[in-house]
C-alpha cells in the first residue's frame, strides 16, 4: 500500500469511526440507564436516513435534516418508551424482544411508504469539494463527518461530567429503587434516555445518507455494527462506545481494502478475541462472556 | 477434610477476607460465626467454588482446590445449602430432589427417561427432611420453613462428604428452627458439617467447634465453651447479642 | 400404557398430516395449499429446534439462522458437486454442517447469558451471512443457489408437489417424536433445570456450560433438517436463509406460539407463514401486522397461544 493510499484510508477509517461512535452512542446510552439492548436502534438509524431522504427530496435542502431527523426519531422513542417499554418493567428479556417487534413495524412502514430501490442523496452543498491532504484530494464531507463525531464526543462527556444525570452513571447507580430514594423521576429519565438514544441513531442516520445511501435493509447493518462496537468497547459507557468505534473503525476499513473477502470474518474475529482476553469488552463495567 | 491456608480476598479496595486459616477434620461439626461483615459469606462462596479467592489455598480431602469451579467441587462431595433458597420454583419438591439425584449420573441420557430408582431415592429424602406429604406441591407454593426443607435435601440427595450450611434457619419460626435443628443435628455422623450461622442457639446446639471470624480475621476458634469464654470474642460478638 | 395410548391417538392425525395432498387433490388442484402446509411444517422444524434452547434451557438465540441456512447451503452444494441426489447424503452433510457451525458458535456464545447471548447469537449469524454472501463459488452469493436436485432415496424419487410435501410431513413427524422423546428424559429434565435454576445445577454438580453447547449442537443440527428441507422444497437457497430476518421469523414462532412446549412453536409457525404468506394477497402490510401481533403477544400474551388456551382452560375449570 503506498502512503498516500495508506493515508486516504486512515482518514477513511477514522472517519468511518466517529460514524460508529454518533450511531453506537445510543445503544450504549440506553443500555447504561436502562439495561435495554436496543434491538430497533437499526430501524431509528434508517428513519433518521428516510427523513433526510424526504426533507432532501421536497426542499432540496441538507442541513434542516440534522435537527429534523433526531427530532422525530427521538419524538417517536418518547412515545414508544412509555407506551410499550414501561409495561415491561425489569423484564429485561421482554424489552428487548419488544424492540425487535417495533423495528419489525418501522421497517416495513419505511419500505411501504418509499419503495424498495435504493436511493441516494448528495452531499451538501459546501461540503462536496476535496481538500488535498498529504498528496491527494480528501473529501470534505468525510472531515465533517470527524469534526461533527468529536463534537458529539466532547459535548455527551461535558453532559455526563456536570449533569446530574452523569453524576448518578458515574456513581454506578444501577438501581432503580436508589434511584427512586434519591428522587429521580424514573418514569422521566427513561422516557429522556430513551428518546435520546433514539435521537443519536436518527442523527447517525443523518450523516450517514450522503456517504452509504438510503435503502431497505440498511437497519441490519447499522444494528450489527452498532453491537459489535459496543461489545468490543463495552457496554454502557460512552467512553466504551468511543474505544469500540475507534477500534472497529479502522480495522473494518482496513479490513476491507487488504482483504476484501473476509473482512467481516475480521471484526468479528476481533470481537470474540477482545472477549476472550476482557469478558467486559476494552472499557465496559458489565461482564459479557465468562 | 477441608481446610484453607491464609485465604485473603479483596474486593477493589475493599478486604474481606485477611487470611483465613483453618482446618476441619473429617466429620467434624463447625460453625463460623462472626458479625455481619466479618467475611462469613465471602468465606463461604470460597469455599463453595463461586468465588475466587486473591491469595491464598483451599484444600478437600487433601487435594488442592483453589479456583474450582462449583460443579468441580459438587463432583467431589461437597454440597450446600444456599441461604437464599436456589430451588428449581415451578418444579415440583420431588422433581426438585431427583435433579439432585440425577446429577450423580450425568445428564447425558437424551432417550431415556429419569429411571425409577432415582425418583425412589427422591421419595426417602423428602421422607427424611419430613416433606413427604408436600412432594407433589410445586416449590414456589411451599412455606418458607418447608423450602429450607427442600433445600437441604437438594444438598442432602448429593451423597456428600462435606455439607455446608449457609445460615440454615434464617428467616425461620422458632418451631421450623428447632425442627430444621434437629434434621441437621440428626444427620449421619461420618457427614462434615460446615455451618454459617447468626443464631447462638442452634450454634452451641449442633457444633462441636467454633470459628469466630472478625474483620476477615479468625480471632477465636475452639469448643463452645471456650469460645464463649473468650474475652476477645464477647467483645466483639457475643457481647452484643446475648440474650 | 399411557405412552401407547398416546401413540395411538397421534397416529390418526399423523397420519392424515401426511396423505394431505391425497384427500385434498379435489378442491385444491394447484396445490397452493399443500405449498403453504409444506412451508409451515419446514418453519415448525425450525421454530422447535429453536425452542429446544428457548424454551426448554433459556437460550434465547437470536442467530439460529446460521445453522438453517448452513444445513440448507450443505445439502443444495453437496447434491450439485457430488453429482448425488441421495437424501441420506444430503440429511448428512446438512447436519454434519449446521452441528459444527453450532459447535464453534456455542462454544464462544453459551459463554454469555441472557441479553449478551442473544446478542452474539446475532453477531456470529450475521458472520455466516457475510460469508455465504461473499463465497459466491459456492452458494453463488447474493444471487443464491439455484436448480437444487430433488432427492431420491432408495428408489423413491422426491421430485413433485406430493413426493416432496410427504418426505417434509414424514420428517416433521420424526422431529416432534424425537423431541417429546428428550424433553421427557433425563436430559430434558437437565434442561429444564438449567433454565429454571442454573446457579443451583452447578451446585448440584451439573456442567452446565457444556449442558448448554449440547443443546445448542443439537438445536443447531435440528434447524440444518430443516433447512435441507427448505433448499429441496424451494429448489432454491438464498443468502436470506442464514439472514437475521429468518432468525427472528423463527423467534417469533416460537413466542407467538408458546415457549417450553411442543405445540407451540407448531401453532405459532403455522401463524407467522399465515401473515406472511397468504395475508399479503389481501393487504400490504403484513410484515407490519406480523411485528404488531409480536408486540401485542410480548405486552400482554407472554406464554403465546398454548398459555392463553391454558388460562382459558383453567379458568373454566374453576
Amino acid at each position: 500500500m503506498s502512503p498516500d493510499v495508506a493515508v486516504q484510508q486512515a482518514l477513511n477509517g477514522i472517519s468511518f469511526g466517529a460514524l460508529l461512535f454518533i450511531l453506537a452512542a445510543g445503544l450504549s446510552l440506553i443500555f447504561g440507564m436502562m439495561d435495554v439492548v436496543n434491538l430497533a436502534h437499526g430501524a431509528f438509524y434508517m428513519l433518521g436516513a428516510y427523513v433526510t431522504l424526504t426533507l432532501v427530496q421536497r426542499t432540496g435542502q441538507f442541513w434542516p435534516a440534522l435537527v429534523l431527523a433526531p427530532l422525530v426519531v427521538g419524538l417517536l422513542g418518547l412515545v414508544i418508551e412509555p407506551l410499550l417499554l414501561r409495561r415491561l418493567r425489569g423484564r429485561h428479556l421482554d424489552q428487548v424482544l419488544l424492540t425487535i417487534g417495533v423495528s419489525l413495524v418501522i421497517t416495513d412502514v419505511i419500505g411501504l411508504t418509499f419503495g424498495r430501490e435504493i436511493h441516494a442523496i448528495p452531499l451538501p452543498p459546501g461540503l462536496d469539494r476535496s481538500v488535498p491532504i498529504l498528496g491527494s484530494d480528501y473529501p470534505v464531507y468525510r472531515l465533517f463527518v470527524v469534526a461533527f463525531g468529536t463534537a458529539l464526543a466532547v459535548a455527551l462527556a461535558v453532559l455526563h461530567r456536570r449533569t446530574q444525570i452523569g453524576a448518578l452513571i458515574r456513581a454506578g447507580v444501577d438501581d432503580a429503587q436508589m434511584l427512586d430514594a434519591l428522587g429521580v423521576d424514573i418514569d422521566r429519565l427513561f422516557a429522556i434516555t430513551f428518546a435520546v438514544g433514539a435521537a443519536l441513531a436518527g442523527l447517525a442516520g443523518v450523516i450517514a445518507a450522503p456517504v452509504f445511501g438510503i435503502f431497505p435493509g440498511m437497519d441490519v447493518d447499522a444494528l450489527i455494527y452498532s453491537l459489535i462496537v459496543v461489545v468490543v468497547g463495552g457496554l454502557g459507557t460512552l467512553s466504551g462506545a468511543l474505544a469500540g468505534a475507534g477500534l472497529v473503525g479502522p480495522a473494518d476499513t482496513f479490513g476491507k481494502v487488504l482483504f476484501p473477502q473476509f473482512a467481516l470474518a475480521l471484526i468479528f474475529a476481533i470481537m470474540a478475541f477482545i472477549l476472550l482476553l476482557r469478558p467486559t469488552g476494552l472499557l465496559g463495567r458489565v461482564r459479557i462472556a465468562r | 477434610m477441608i481446610e484453607t491456608r491464609d485465604l485473603r480476598r479483596d474486593f477493589g479496595g475493599i478486604r474481606a477476607l485477611a487470611g483465613v486459616t483453618l482446618t476441619v477434620a473429617e466429620g467434624e461439626r463447625r460453625a463460623i460465626i462472626g458479625p455481619n461483615g466479618a467475611g462469613k459469606t465471602t468465606l463461604f462462596n470460597i469455599l463453595t467454588g463461586e468465588l475466587e479467592p486473591t491469595g491464598g489455598a483451599v484444600r478437600l480431602a487433601g487435594e488442592d482446590v483453589t479456583g474450582r469451579r462449583p460443579h468441580e467441587l459438587a463432583r467431589r462431595g461437597l454440597a450446600r445449602m444456599y441461604q437464599r433458597n436456589e430451588l428449581f420454583e415451578p418444579l415440583t419438591a420431588r422433581e426438585n430432589v431427583a435433579l439432585a439425584v440425577g446429577a450423580a449420573a450425568g445428564p447425558y441420557r437424551p432417550f431415556t427417561a429419569p429411571r425409577s430408582s432415582e425418583r425412589a431415592s427422591a421419595d426417602e429424602l423428602l421422607e427424611r427432611v419430613g416433606l413427604a406429604g408436600r412432594r407433589s406441591a410445586p416449590a414456589r407454593a411451599l412455606s418458607h420453613g418447608e423450602r429450607r426443607q427442600l433445600e437441604l435435601a437438594l444438598a442432602l440427595a448429593q451423597r456428600p462428604r462435606l455439607l455446608l450450611l449457609d445460615e440454615p434457619t434464617a428467616g425461620m419460626s422458632p418451631g421450623e428452627t428447632t425442627r430444621i435443628a434437629e434434621l441437621i443435628g440428626s444427620l449421619d455422623r461420618a457427614l462434615t458439617l460446615v455451618i454459617v450461622e447468626h443464631d447462638m442457639d442452634v450454634v452451641f446446639r449442633l457444633a462441636e467447634k467454633i470459628t469466630v471470624l472478625h474483620e476477615g480475621r479468625v480471632i477465636a476458634e475452639g469448643t463452645p465453651d471456650e469460645v464463649r469464654g473468650d474475652t476477645q470474642v464477647n467483645e466483639v460478638y457475643l457481647g452484643k447479642v446475648v440474650a | 400404557m399411557r405412552s401407547a395410548l398416546a401413540l395411538l391417538v397421534a397416529v390418526v392425525p399423523a397420519a392424515a398430516l401426511v396423505t394431505f395432498p391425497m384427500w385434498s387433490a379435489d378442491w385444491e388442484s394447484s396445490r397452493y395449499a399443500t405449498t403453504i402446509l409444506r412451508d409451515m411444517l419446514i418453519l415448525a422444524i425450525f421454530a422447535l429446534s429453536l425452542d429446544l434452547l428457548v424454551g426448554s434451557a433459556g437460550l434465547p438465540s437470536l442467530g439460529h439462522a446460521a445453522f438453517f441456512g448452513g444445513g440448507a447451503y450443505a445439502a443444495a452444494v453437496v447434491g450439485q458437486r457430488l453429482q448425488n441426489a441421495d437424501l441420506a447424503l444430503g440429511l448428512a452433510a446438512a447436519v454434519a454442517v449446521s452441528a459444527l457451525l453450532a459447535l464453534v458458535v456455542g462454544l464462544f456464545a453459551v459463554r454469555a447469558a441472557g441479553i449478551f447471548f442473544l446478542m452474539l447469537t446475532l453477531a456470529f449469524a450475521q458472520m455466516v451471512f457475510a460469508v455465504a454472501f461473499q463465497a459466491t463459488d459456492l452458494t453463488g452469493g447474493s444471487n443464491g443457489f439455484s436448480g437444487v436436485r430433488r432427492p431420491t432415496f432408495l428408489g423413491l424419487d422426491f421430485n413433485g408437489p406430493e413426493p416432496l410435501f410427504q418426505l417434509v410431513a414424514c420428517v416433521f413427524l420424526l422431529v416432534l417424536a424425537l423431541l417429546w422423546r428428550v424433553r421427557g428424559s433425563t436430559y430434558g429434565r437437565a434442561l429444564v433445570g438449567l433454565r429454571e435454576n442454573e446457579r443451583r445445577m452447578r451446585a448440584l454438580g451439573y456442567d452446565t456450560t457444556r449442558l448448554k453447547l449440547s443443546a445448542f449442537v443439537l438445536a443447531g443440527a435440528i434447524a440444518g433438517v430443516g433447512g435441507a428441507l427448505s433448499a429441496y422444497a424451494l429448489r432454491f437457497v438464498s443468502t436470506n436463509d442464514v439472514g437475521v430476518g429468518r432468525s427472528i421469523e423463527a423467534f417469533v414462532s416460537v413466542l407467538i406460539g408458546g415457549t417450553g412446549t411442543l405445540a407451540g412453536p407448531v401453532i405459532g409457525a403455522a401463524m407467522v407463514l399465515y401473515i406472511e404468506r397468504v395475508l399479503p394477497s389481501s393487504i400490504p402490510f403484513a410484515e407490519t401486522v406480523l411485528g404488531v401481533v409480536f408486540i401485542v403477544f410480548v405486552l400482554a400474551a407472554r406464554q403465546g397461544v398454548v398459555g392463553l388456551v391454558r388460562t382459558v382452560y383453567a379458568r373454566a375449570r374453576r
